[in-house]
Order: structure tokens, then C-alpha cells, then sequence
């Protein structure tokens, strides 16, 4: 019995704890390396100036009207015509129009009880076709 | 030949070496320290439903020049997790917009079932204080979903 209780390793019985503190840095220098925060997203514009209003030529305007419902009445110029779309058929028109006349400029006008998420949407598809002179008002009467 | 040191030989006590056992606990020390006192965010979201769009880029600027106007569905208003009305808006940031040099942008985040009406509203309000960069918060739209609506 005894001799059996003899038993010897070579091996330490202690873990190694000298490269812990490395090994904790490495894994600390790891994720602050990859972490990336979750940035805002967004459409940006810019907003005029106060007094600022800019008069424009009626040749130069696309109208588009937001209705309540979602459709978009769009309207050029002087002109009486109106066709309507969905917010997504927007992009498309814009490209055309504004290769048609660059000085284009989108008029979006929201009915007031329209929600907010279709005036993004429209934004949105302007934002897509890379429109830059946009306007964004309220639809009076 | 003469022995250099005049023969003598100095002899220090003190290690030749810096201590550097307790290297990993000072820098944990610091690690905890910055962890502890850093703030990220100073408002707290408010429960809105985000509008979405495709074409939503990420906002190029430093976090704390970021004024985030709240404007929930039933009409309320949160700037800095204050309520606060329509009216008062312009009162609230021109001050804010006045301190950061006219660096502030401002992220709206309206709900995405709120009259248009009132984004006019802050609109007006925002063009009022003087504010210039405004941004529509929103959440990414992959082109996917898009197609499926």
C-alpha cells in the first residue's frame, strides 16, 4: 500500500498563471481593435438659412405632392398635369427629369396628415437617384 | 594600465531592474478606471418605430455633436430626455446650436406613423433656432425588403 501512495509526476501542480496577464491583454487588444460602434443612419439635408428662401422658376420645379394614403401626385412646372406614383417608381422619374433640365429641383409637398414614413420615402428615392436641390414642404389646403 | 576606476568597484543594492510585476495591475487599474467613468450616450432612446429608406448614409460626425429630437407618435417631443412642446424647441436648441459653434447636427427621429405636420412644425422651429445640418434618422432598408413591400 504505501508504495503505491508514492506516486510521483513530473509535471507541476500548478497551472501556469505567469502568461495570464498576456493573454487577458491580447483578448482586451483583440476587441477593442474590432469593435466598431453602431453609427446613426440617416438622410441628411440641408436646411436654408432663415430668409433665406430661394424664389424659383416654375420651369425648373418638379412637383411632388404626398398624399395620406402613400400614392405621390407628381406635377411639372406650370403645368396641370398630374400623374401618380408610388414612392419607389421616384427614382426613376428623377434620373429622367433631371438629364432633361439639370437645374431641376424636387418640391416635396406632405399633406399634413400624411405619416412621416412616407415623406422619407419619398426622400429616400430622391436620395437614391442622387438628388441634391430638394425642397421639403407642407401642403397648403 | 591603469585599472579603470581607479580599482574600485562600485557596487549597488538596488536592482539593476525596473519592477515590472505589477505592470498588469496598474493596467488594469486604468482599464477599469476609464471603463467605469466613460459615458456614451447621453439621452435614452425613446420607443419609436424608425422609418426606413435604402439610401440612408451614416452620420459623419463626432457623437457629441449630435442633438437627437425624439418626436413619438402621439405628438410628444424629447430633446436630452426632457419633454418638451413644439413651441419650446426653438428656445431649446438656438442656445445649444449658439455653444457648439454652429457644429451641431441635428438627428430627427420621428416616428414613422406621425403626421407630417409636425415635422414641418420642427422644421420650422429648427430653422427658426438657425440650424443648418439636419439629419432624418432612419434605418437601413436592405433593396430586398424593399421589393417585397
Amino acid at each position: 500500500m504505501a508504495i503505491l501512495d508514492k506516486k510521483k509526476s513530473k509535471v507541476s501542480a500548478g497551472v501556469q498563471m505567469a502568461s495570464t496577464a498576456d493573454i487577458a491583454f491580447l483578448l482586451l487588444i483583440f476587441f477593442l481593435v474590432t469593435t466598431t460602434f453602431p453609427k446613426d443612419k440617416g438622410l441628411s439635408i440641408v436646411l436654408p438659412e432663415q430668409g433665406e428662401e430661394a424664389q424659383v422658376s416654375q420651369r425648373n420645379i418638379l412637383h411632388l405632392i404626398v398624399q395620406p394614403t402613400g400614392i405621390v401626385d407628381v406635377k411639372r412646372g406650370e403645368s396641370q398635369q398630374m400623374v401618380q406614383m408610388r414612392p419607389s417608381e421616384i427614382d426613376g422619374l428623377w434620373r429622367q427629369e433631371v438629364s432633361a433640365n439639370p437645374n431641376m429641383i424636387a418640391a416635396v409637398k406632405t399633406h399634413p396628415d400624411a405619416p412621416y414614413k412616407f415623406m422619407v420615402d419619398v426622400l429616400d428615392a430622391l436620395k437614391t437617384a442622387n438628388a441634391e436641390r430638394i425642397s421639403l414642404q407642407i401642403l397648403e389646403n | 594600465m591603469p585599472i579603470k576606476g581607479g580599482g574600485f568597484q562600485k557596487k549597488s543594492k538596488a536592482s539593476q531592474e525596473v519592477p515590472t510585476s505589477s505592470l498588469a495591475d496598474i493596467a488594469f487599474l486604468l482599464l477599469i478606471f476609464f471603463m467605469v467613468t466613460t459615458v456614451f450616450q447621453s439621452d435614452r432612446d425613446r420607443p419609436i418605430e424608425w422609418a426606413r429608406a435604402a439610401s440612408a448614409e451614416k452620420i459623419d460626425e463626432k457623437q457629441k455633436n449630435i442633438l437627437n429630437i425624439w418626436m413619438e407618435r402621439d405628438g410628444g417631443v424629447y430633446i436630452n430626455d426632457q419633454p418638451h412642446t413644439m413651441e419650446q424647441v426653438t428656445a431649446v436648441v438656438g442656445p445649444l446650436y449658439a455653444a457648439s459653434e454652429r457644429a451641431l447636427v441635428i438627428s430627427v427621429r420621428g416616428d414613422r406613423e406621425a403626421p407630417y405636420v409636425w415635422v414641418d412644425q420642427l422644421q420650422t422651429a429648427l430653422v427658426n433656432a438657425g440650424v443648418v445640418r439636419v439629419v432624418f434618422a432612419t434605418q437601413l432598408e436592405q433593396s430586398m425588403q424593399r421589393e417585397r413591400r
